[in-house]
C-alpha cells in the first residue's frame, strides 16, 4: 500500500511537471510543422511570461486588489500580451529577414536571439532568483496521517487542467477555425498556400503569437509551483520542451503534449526509484533510443519531400 | 616629412613609456574576481564590497609603501570557463595580486592560471581542500575548509539524536565536498545516512526528490550547495508536508533564500563563519560600511576585507611587489585582522578557523544555537 501511494506520488509529480514540458513544447512544434526551423528562443518567451506575472502580481498587490481570480486572471492576460508580442516581434526581427535561406541561418538567429533575450532580462531584472508568491495553496491528502501520504496540491490540479484545457482548445482552433486550416496548408505547402491566396506572413506570425501565448501561461503556473524564477530558468526548461517535442514528434501537437508528459513521468520515476543523480541520463537516453528506433518521434508523420 | 613622422613617433612612444613607468610607481593592482552576475551574484556583493573598502581605507592611510592600491574589478559568474577568461585577463592587465574567486569550483581553474604566472591570489569563499592541496605557492585562502565545516555540520547533526538523516548535494566541488564531509563524519558517530543523493544545480522541481525524502522518513536533511535550490526544497518540502528539519552550509546562509522559501526557511540550521561584525574591535570598521550604506554582516564581506589588507600587510613586511616575496612575508608572520589573528601554514590554509552553527528565521535575521 504504501508504495502503491509513493508510486502514485511520482506519477502525479511526473505528470504536473509533464504538462508544463508539453505547454512549451507547442511553440516548438508549431514553428517547425509550419516553417521547418526550430525557435530556440522560446525557452526565453516562456522566462518573460513568468517575469511580467510576477510583475502583475506585485502590482496587483500593491494596489491592494488580492482576490485570487481577478489576480490570476490579469496575471495571465498581461503575461501573455507581452509573451505574445515578443514571440511576434521576435519573428519580425530575427526571422523573417532570413527565412527561406539555408536552415542554418535562422537557427544561429535563433539561437542569439535567445542569448540576447536572456542577457536582457539580466540586466533589466538582475539575476538574482526572485520569489514568485504560492497563491493557490493546499491540496488533497491519500493514506492515513502516520506513514506516507499522497498528496495532490490544488496547484497540481490547476496546472494539469489548465493544460488540458490549452491543449484541447488549440486543437480545435487548428482544425475548426479557418486560421487553424490555413495554419495546416501553410504547413503542408508553404509555397503553395501563398499562390492559392493565404497570407503566409499572418499565418506564420499567428504561429508564434499562439506558440508565446501558451508558454506564458506555463510561465505564471511553474513560477508559482516552483517558488522562482532567474532569467536563466527558460533555457533549461526549453531544453526540456524541446526535448519532449521531438519525442513526440515535432511538429505533431498531441505529440507535444504526449512528449511532455512521457518525459516529465520518465524524470520523477527516475528520481524516485533510482537516483536524482540519472534523471537527465535517462530521459535524454529515452530520447536518442526513440530517435534510432523512430526518428520522426512517437506521433510524427514521415516527413513528405519538404523542400 | 620623414622625419617629422620619426620624431612623432619617439616622441609619442617616448611619453606612453614616461606614463608607464609613472603609472606603475604609484599604484598596485588588485584584481577582485568573483560573481557580479549569475545565480549566486549576492555572495560577489560581499566579497566586492569588502574588498573595495579595504583598498579605500588602506589607500586613506596612505597607501602601502607609499604606493595606492588599485582595484581591477572581473566577473567570473561562478563559472569555471569563465573564471579561466577573467584569469588571463587579469594577467594581461599586469595584475599581480588578485582577491578571489569565490566558488570553489571557480578558483581551481583560475588559480592553476595565477600560479604559473606568479600571480599571488587570496580566496576570501572557496572552501574546497582541493584549493590547496596541490602544493602551489602563491594561493592562500582568508576562510575555513569544508574538511573543517563539514565536522562542525555532522556533529551537530549526531549531537541531536536523529534517527535518519539524508544528505543531498548539488554535484558541484563545493556542494559536493561538503557533503561529503558530514556523511563521512556522521558515518563516524554511527548515525544512520537513509540517503545520499546529487542534484542538478539550477532545477526548479525538486518534487520527486521530496516525495522520496518523505517516503525515506529521515528526520534531519544536510544539504551541499546554494541557496537558490535549497529554497525551492524548502518551499516544496512545506508544500508537501515534509517535516524534516534542513541544514546547509555557509552557501546557503543569505537572506535571498528567504525570498524563494518565504515561511520555510524558519528553523534552517546553517553553519556560518562567526558574525565577525558583531565583534567589539571591528565596531569602527563595521560603522564604514554602514556609512556608505553596506552591509558588512554577510560571510564574505570581512573576509574579502581581510583578503585585501593580509596582501597589503604582506607587501610591507617584504618590502617587495613580488609575489613570491610576499607569500613568505604571508607564511612568516601573524597578521591582526577583523577576522581575528590569523596565520598560514605551508598550504596557504588558515591554522585556525571556526564555524558556528545558526538558526535561520524566516525574517533573514539568524541566532547562534548551542
Amino acid at each position: 500500500m504504501q508504495d502503491l501511494l509513493y508510486f502514485f506520488q511520482q506519477l502525479i509529480n511526473g505528470l504536473t511537471i509533464g504538462s508544463t514540458y508539453a505547454l512549451i513544447a507547442i511553440g516548438y512544434t508549431m514553428v517547425y510543422g509550419i516553417i521547418g526551423m526550430i525557435n530556440f528562443a522560446h525557452g526565453e518567451i516562456y522566462m518573460i511570461g513568468a517575469y511580467t506575472a510576477l510583475i502583475a502580481i506585485t502590482g496587483l498587490a500593491a494596489l491592494g486588489i488580492a482576490w485570487l481570480p481577478v489576480i490570476l486572471i490579469v496575471a495571465l492576460v498581461c503575461a501573455m500580451i507581452v509573451s505574445s508580442s515578443m514571440g511576434w516581434a521576435v519573428e519580425r526581427v530575427a526571422y523573417r529577414p532570413v527565412r527561406g535561406r539555408h536552415r542554418l541561418i535562422p537557427l544561429i538567429s535563433a539561437i542569439g536571439m535567445s542569448i540576447f533575450l536572456q542577457n536582457y532580462v539580466h540586466l533589466a531584472q538582475g539575476s538574482r532568483n526572485i520569489g514568485f508568491p504560492a497563491l493557490i495553496e493546499g491540496g488533497f491528502r491519500f493514506g492515513s496521517a502516520d506513514s506516507f501520504q499522497t498528496s495532490i496540491s490544488y496547484m497540481q490540479i490547476t496546472i494539469f487542467i489548465t493544460t488540458l484545457v490549452c491543449m484541447t482548445l488549440l486543437s480545435l482552433f487548428i482544425s475548426r477555425s479557418r486560421i487553424g486550416r490555413a495554419c495546416r496548408a501553410v504547413s503542408q505547402d508553404l509555397g503553395m498556400a501563398n499562390l492559392l491566396g493565404i497570407d503566409t506572413n499572418r499565418i506564420i506570425s499567428a504561429t508564434f503569437i499562439i506558440g508565446a501565448a501558451l508558454a506564458a501561461v506555463a510561465g505564471l503556473f511553474l513560477g508559482m509551483y516552483y517558488g522562482s524564477i532567474d532569467p536563466l530558468f527558460g533555457f533549461i526548461a526549453g531544453l526540456k520542451a524541446f526535448t519532449a517535442a521531438v519525442l513526440g514528434g515535432i511538429g505533431s501537437i498531441p505529440g507535444a503534449m504526449l512528449g511532455g508528459l512521457i518525459l516529465g513521468v520518465a524524470e520523477s520515476m527516475t528520481s524516485g526509484y533510482l537516483s536524482g543523480e540519472y534523471k537527465d541520463v535517462v530521459s535524454f537516453g529515452l530520447l536518442i533510443l526513440i530517435l534510432l528506433f523512430k526518428p520522426t518521434g512517437l506521433l510524427g508523420k514521415p516527413e513528405v519531400e519538404k523542400i | 616629412m620623414k622625419t617629422s613622422v620619426k620624431k612623432l613617433v619617439t616622441a609619442v612612444s617616448a611619453s606612453v613609456a614616461l606614463m608607464g613607468a609613472g603609472h606603475a610607481a604609484a599604484e598596485i593592482k588588485i584584481g577582485i574576481a568573483g560573481p557580479v552576475t549569475g545565480p549566486v551574484a549576492q555572495y560577489g556583493d560581499m566579497q566586492f564590497s569588502g574588498a573595495r573598502m579595504a583598498i579605500e581605507r588602506i589607500n586613506a592611510d596612505g597607501g602601502v609603501n607609499g604606493e595606492m592600491l588599485e582595484a581591477v574589478e572581473v566577473d567570473d559568474v561562478c563559472d569555471p570557463k569563465q573564471a579561466v577568461t577573467v584569469a588571463n585577463r587579469l594577467v594581461n592587465d599586469g595584475v599581480r595580486f588578485v582577491v578571489g574567486h569565490l566558488c570553489s569550483s571557480s578558483t581551481q581553474p583560475a588559480s592553476d592560471i595565477y600560479e604559473d604566472e606568479g600571480i599571488l591570489m587570496v580566496t576570501p569563499a572557496s572552501t574546497s581542500p582541493d584549493i590547496t592541496e596541490r602544493g602551489y605557492e602563491l594561493v592562500f585562502r582568508t576562510i575555513g575548509l569544508d574538511s573543517m565545516q563539514g565536522p562542525v555540520a555532522g556533529n551537530h547533526i549526531s549531537s541531536l539524536n536523529p534517527e535518519r538523516v539524508a544528505i543531498v548535494h548539488d554535484k558541484q566541488q563545493y556542494g559536493e565536498g561538503i557533503a561529503t564531509a558530514v556523511r563521512d563524519t556522521l558515518k563516524d558517530a554511527g548515525v544512520e545516512v537513509a540517503l545520499f543523493e546529487g542534484i542538478t544545480a539550477g532545477d526548479k522541481d525538486f518534487s520527486s526528490l521530496v516525495t522520496k525524502l518523505k517516503q525515506a522518513d529521515v528526520d534531519y536533511v544536510y544539504y551541499g550547495g546554494y541557496h537558490p535550490e535549497l529554497g525551492l526544497i524548502l518551499r516544496q518540502a512545506r508544500q508537501a508536508d515534509l517535516d524534516a528539519i534542513f541544514m546547509g552550509p555557509e552557501g546557503v546562509g543569505n537572506k535571498d533564500i528567504n525570498t524563494i522559501a518565504g515561511d520555510a526557511a524558519e528553523g534552517l540550521l546553517v553553519t556560518l563563519p562567526p558574525a565577525f561584525d558583531e565583534k567589539a574591535e571591528n565596531q569602527d570598521l563595521v560603522k564604514a560600511f554602514q556609512d556608505k550604506g553596506e552591509d558588512p554582516s554577510g560571510p564574505f564581506v570581512l573576509t574579502s576585507y581581510t583578503a585585501v589588507q593580509l596582501i597589503a600587510e604582506g607587501i610591507e613586511q617584504a618590502g617587495s611587489t613580488e609575489p613570491f616575496d610576499v607569500a613568505a612575508a604571508l607564511r612568516s608572520a601573524s597578521f591582526n585582522t577583523p577576522i581575528g589573528t590569523v596565520e598560514y601554514d605551508e598550504k596557504g590554509d588558515m591554522k585556525s578557523f571556526e564555524f558556528v552553527v545558526y538558526e535561520w528565521h524566516s525574517d533573514g535575521s539568524k541566532t547562534p544555537v548551542n
